[in-house]
């Protein structure tokens, strides 16, 4: 049994060396998918070869097309995202610190959480119409839900001695509450943060297809649908690498806001 | 997170009065009755629903679709997340196709596969089958990969061919992790049902919800939501009843770490 | 007659650079039947690596081993090896009972006959009663009790026992080592014992084998002319236990007296 791997870790990332049988597996495929759409013309509709797809995808005008879907769906995202985080932390935070309060939303809580959160999209279309509020708000509702759940179960799992440090110090609850609950639960939120990373991609893209108009779930719908297969590959790179950015962007900034986190829990301290 | 009886109480009370301040708003035309038709109105509306059987057949259909997707990324995704737990070699080879394929958000493979299957039902289950192939996948992975030297020593000073380690030792030891990619993924079908539902079908209740909005059958969307909302409660029950039988073992190994 | 031999064992690791260092060099020793031999050598002499070799776990960069007339070059059949960690390799999602099962599903012994030895062993290694109990809710010397009937359960011939009592408070360990012997006696299992604690391995042992540092050699064959049953207070406070332990720590140690 193969147990070269064994002291690696549990962590799935790569591990910085130069993958060479990954690198070729992943040429091969690229050079398979090109090879056989140029040979066999039937299946062209669905697989136009690889290099027309990348070809169109450095033409000026669809270049510059995808880019304005790009700015719109990014836009979006970061709306929903950022307002969704300040909004779910802060809740997070009092329903976690307060146990009253949690009481009284609990059951509403629990009954919303297991609804898939696409299901609220007709709602925000009848409130809101098809606008950028509504996919910002579909957005906020979804990306809420992780961070909130987490944000409650970290300020709950806090250690008493940290809340009663800040009492002898003299901190009243809200100074307790921004000083030292926040940060004390930060993993936590970081974890739901994380979760919802994905989750805000996932609804940007399914409300622009549902409604329409602009962006880059509707480019790609639409593609597919006037049948420019090409345009819609070239449109579903540009996602991938969106989200491939913006996955890394996050895991730099945690890097560094979590790094006394990290040498904790290297320490065997937690 | 449960707390306590009278805290369920509380929040009962809450939602009872959030029901109550809804129908008021209505019906006194606070808020246009047209977008918040009574609370009345849409239980009303979900119980004919329920009992016409309406709603069971589209949440029948959404379920089928949901199952074989779910069931499918599950049993492609152990015996792979087994075998790229093991040999390294394997992983390497993978790992750039799935980094790559990784960060697409799943709603965009929806076009992908409309264009494929059409409108269908395959559609739909190659959008669940995606989505759901990375949780189960790399956590199956993982959990391998976790399992202690000594767990395997024992397994082969034993003799164990490695076919048996692996149903003996390997799947039971990875088995907790296995739980975990399999639960976000229930999560994940659920989602994804309703997109591509929602993006392109006639049927199911993502499409019943959606399309019960266009046709401003608000009470009926209400409806649709609620019940979605049930059943994404029911299979998670489920769900935990599942792997808390097949896990008890790990539940109370945990409770006594504490 | 030997049962084990090992002769002109050698293992080296290649390192991250390239470059490969010796953990064990040259090791030739025997174990007749039914004697129970111990191993003794300092911390990280490369006594784990030899039992991994002689478990067929690990390939020796040199020199072989041989059970039973048979060269290993993979897990022998008729030798089982027990852990320190029993914690890590028992099996958690089995009871007590189903842990020391395992050894006889493995060998498709029919449920009867395999149940009915597994309760035997249990009951021999005294956890009666706690067959429907999961190894996490039992202590660390229960645990490594049932690792021990899990093993013996197996039938093997040969037992190699790898610091089985390293990580069980000294209280439980005295406790251990005479269950240990009784087994053995009950049995007739030849028993390989490797610790590191020099009084323990002159407490159960016909005869030991002293490993040197890094990379470790057999230094000296130490045969152990104490009676049996041994006991205890009486055995440890004879003289020539003390004889013994003393002659062994001047091997391993030298430089016990002049402290760090």
């Amino acid at each position: 049994m193969s147990l070269s791997n064994h002291e690696r870790g549990s962590e799935v990332k790569s591990s910085g060396r130069f993958n060479f049988s990954g690198l070729a597996l992943f040429a091969a495929l690229l050079l398979l998918w090109e090879f056989s759409s140029r040979f066999t013309p039937a299946i062209q509709p669905y697989f136009p070869p690889a290099s027309r797809v990348i070809h169109s995808l450095f033409q000026p005008s669809l270049a510059r097309e995808l880019f304005g879907h790009l700015l719109d769906t990014l836009g979006r995202f970061l709306g929903g995202y950022f307002l969704a985080a300040a909004m779910a932390v802060s809740l997070g935070i009092i329903l976690g610190y307060f146990r009253f309060a949690y009481s009284l939303l609990e059951v509403v809580i629990e009954l919303l959480r297991p609804m898939p959160s696409v299901a609220i999209i007709p709602v925000a279309i009848l409130l809101l119409g098809i606008g950028n509020s509504m996919m910002v708000a579909v957005t906020v509702y979804a990306c809420a839900w992780p961070i909130l759940i987490n944000t409650i179960d970290g300020v709950r799992n806090i250690d008493r001695t940290l809340i009663d440090t800040g009492r002898t110090f003299g901190l009243g609850r809200w100074k307790i509450l921004r000083r030292i609950a926040l940060p004390a639960a930060a993993p936590y939120i970081v974890t739901g943060l994380r979760i919802s990373l994905s989750i805000a991609l996932i609804l940007v893209t399914t409300s622009e297809m549902v409604v329409g108009g602009s962006g880059l779930g509707f480019f790609i719908l639409d593609e597919e649908r006037s049948l420019h297969t090409s345009n819609m590959y070239a449109g579903i790179v540009v996602v991938a690498l969106l989200g491939y950015a913006l996955n890394r962007l996050f895991i730099a900034v945690e890097t560094k806001a979590m790094a006394w986190h990290r040498g904790l829990t290297a320490r065997g301290m937690l | 997170m449960t707390w306590s009886r009278e805290s369920k109480l509380n929040g009962f009370l809450v939602l009872l009065s959030v029901m109550a301040a809804w129908e008021l708003v209505s019906r006194t035309e606070m808020l246009n009755p047209l977008f918040f038709p009574p609370m009345s109105k849409i239980l009303r509306s979900f119980f004919s629903l329920v009992f016409s059987g309406e709603i069971l057949a589209q949440i029948l259909s959404s379920m089928r679709r949901a199952a074989a997707g779910y069931l499918l990324a599950a049993l492609v995704c152990i015996p792979l997340g087994i075998i790229m737990g093991l040999f390294n070699s394997v992983y390497r080879a993978l790992e750039v196709v799935i980094e790559t394929a990784r960060p697409l958000p799943p709603p965009v493979v929806v076009p992908v596969a409309m264009l494929f299957f059409g409108l269908g039902d395959g559609m739909k289950v190659f959008v669940i089958f995606f989505s759901c192939l990375w949780p189960i996948l790399l956590n199956t992975m993982d959990g391998v990969r976790n399992i202690d030297r000594v767990l395997i020593h024992t397994a082969r000073t034993f003799g164990l061919s490695q076919g048996r380690a692996i149903l003996k030792v390997i799947l039971p030891a990875a088995s907790p992790q296995i739980m975990t990619g399999l639960r976000i993924s229930l999560a994940i079908t659920l989602i994804l049902v309703v997109i591509s539902e929602m993006v392109g079908s006639s049927d199911g209740i993502g499409y019943f919800i959606l399309d019960s909005q266009r046709r401003l059958k608000v009470d009926q969307m209400y409806a649709g939501m609620l019940s979605l909302a049930l059943l994404g409660y029911l299979l998670n029950q489920l769900f935990l009843l599942f792997s808390n039988t097949f896990l008890s073992w790990h539940r109370g190994m945990l409770r006594s770490d504490k | 007659m030997s049962i084990l031999d090992v002769e002109g064992l050698s293992k080296s690791y290649r390192q991250a650079g390239g470059e490969s260092t010796l953990a064990i060099e040259n090791i030739s020793f025997q174990v007749n039947e039914g004697e129970f031999v111990s191993l003794v050598g300092p911390s990280g002499c490369g006594k784990t690596t030899l039992l991994m070799c002689m478990a067929g776990l690990i390939a020796p960069s040199a020199g072989r081993v041989v059970v039973k007339a048979a060269e290993v070059d993979g897990p022998p059949r008729n030798l089982v090896l027990v852990f320190q960690e029993y914690n890590k390799s028992l099996f958690a999602w089995r009871t007590v009972l189903g842990n020391v099962l395992f050894g006889l599903e493995v060998k498709g012994k029919p449920a009867r006959e395999a149940e009915e030895k597994a309760s035997y062993l249990i009951g021999l290694v005294g956890l009666d009663g706690f067959e429907r109990h999961y190894p996490w809710e039992l202590s660390g010397g229960m645990q490594q009790r049932v690792a021990i009937a899990r093993a013996l359960a197996y039938e093997p011939e040969v037992l190699l026992m790898d610091e089985p009592f390293g990580s069980v408070d000294a209280m439980t360990r005295l406790e251990l080592e005479d269950g240990l012997l009784r087994l053995w006696k009950e049995l007739g299992t030849t028993i390989l014992f490797v610790t590191h604690d020099i009084e323990e391995a002159i407490y159960l042992s016909d005869r030991i084998y002293v490993l040197g540092r890094r990379p470790s050699r057999v230094i000296q064959a130490v045969e152990v002319r104490l009676g049996r049953p041994r006991n205890q207070l009486t055995t440890r406070a004879d003289a020539s236990f003390m004889e013994l332990r003393n002659e062994i720590y001047k091997q391993t140690a030298p430089r016990l007296s002049s402290g760090w």
